[in-house]
């Protein structure tokens, strides 16, 4: 089949189903709105339940290792949902997908990804990282108090927690390292003459 | 375009690339029911983009660039739900045809294997093919992709090759 003929056919198909009626685009814009609403809710939803929680928890400590660790919590807590906030904003302009090049939005999109994912232990885990070592530490000493047993325990425990946040922050560095080449090959195409 | 209101100009857009738009879901998602909500979220990127238009660049070049952009941000999300290769121009190449040998020859459309072909490339070649197949020249192409129109040429020769080696194999396997 010639490559004329392969045109041909291809813009030839057949549209099979009727076009969207601005109804239909205003409704789901509508329902777009209530999505993008409805998610970033349910991030702030488990973090804002979080807050109170550690604060009574602070309120209620026995020692005031354990106290600052609560605090510590809080504040990270509360700077994670900034930094979700904020990112949640950063999304692209409706327009943006007009003005930007098909390479330049997409290169965008992958940075936008990337520095998420470089970024986790910056704006994610490392936050929660000062709060949770005071509240380790406190746990260790007071499982030592108790029995050499307890406190090895907790000390296990402490270390298990340490390496799945490495780990966490592992997988995401790998991942943005991906994402990275993915950009990286873009650039090479859009900058080849 | 001025004075134009956002409703104005989309339905304008769809008149004129309603079907380009149609043919362009389809390359990037297979499966029917997907692609009407592919087709539904490229016409919200569409109409919420017009908020935004000034007329700078053309209608045609605005629209592509927007069902392009708007079709490779959900591919990249499928993607990462369901991860499957996707492969370039230069690779597709050297990949066995799913439709060679006399069987799927005969049994399978050409706009299939078409779309099956479209369908494994990256966002960057599907955009280029696509274009291609839509008659728009490497200088559209170029100023919609972003890449210079001397890459859009070469890219364009390899498409020729690739389709003239895929449908005339599939033309030799149904005699």
């Amino acid at each position: 089949m010639p490559n004329d003929e392969i045109c041909n056919m291809w813009q030839g198909q057949g549209i099979g189903s009727a076009p969207f009626t601005l109804e239909e685009i205003r409704r789901k814009s509508g329902k777009f709105r209530s999505r993008i609403a409805r998610r970033n809710f349910r991030e702030y939803f488990v973090s804002a339940l979080l807050v109170p929680y550690f604060g009574y928890c602070a309120w209620t400590a026995g020692s005031p290792m354990m106290q600052a660790g609560n605090g510590l919590m809080m504040a990270g807590l509360v700077y994670m949902m900034y930094q979700l906030h904020k990112r949640a904003a950063a999304s692209a302009a409706p327009g943006d997908m007009g003005w930007k090049t098909c390479v330049a939005f997409h290169r965008a999109e992958l940075e936008r990804q990337r520095d998420a994912l470089s970024g986790v232990w910056k704006w994610y885990l490392g936050p929660l990282v000062p709060g949770l070592a005071a509240i380790m530490t406190a746990s260790c000493i007071a499982g030592f108090r108790r029995s050499a047993r307890a406190g090895m325990l907790t000390l296990v425990s402490a270390g298990l927690v340490a390496l799945a946040l490495w780990w966490v922050g592992r997988l995401n560095q790998k991942a943005a390292a991906k994402i990275q080449k993915q950009i990286d090959a873009l650039d090479a195409i859009a900058t080849a003459a | 375009m001025e004075g134009k209101s956002q409703d104005e100009r989309y339905l304008e857009a769809v008149a004129a690339y309603g079907a380009a738009l149609h043919r362009l879901a389809g390359a990037y998602e297979a499966d029917p029911e997907k692609r009407r909500d592919l087709l539904q979220d490229v016409h919200l990127a569409l109409w919420r983009s017009f908020e935004s238009f000034d007329g700078r660049c053309s209608l045609r070049t605005w629209v592509y660039r927007v069902a392009h952009n708007a079709a490779t941000t959900y591919v990249i999300r499928e993607r990462r739900r369901h991860a499957s290769p996707l492969v370039s121009l230069e690779e597709v190449g050297m990949l066995p045809d799913p439709a060679e040998g006399q069987r799927a020859a005969d049994q399978r459309h050409s706009l299939d294997r078409l779309l099956e072909l479209i369908q494994q490339l990256k966002p960057l070649d599907r955009q280029v093919i696509l274009s291609y197949l839509e008659g728009l020249d490497a200088a559209t192409t170029a100023e919609i992709t972003g890449i210079s129109a001397g890459n859009v040429a070469t890219k364009i020769h390899r498409i020729k090759n690739l389709l003239a080696q895929r449908f005339h194999q599939g033309v030799r396997n149904a005699e």
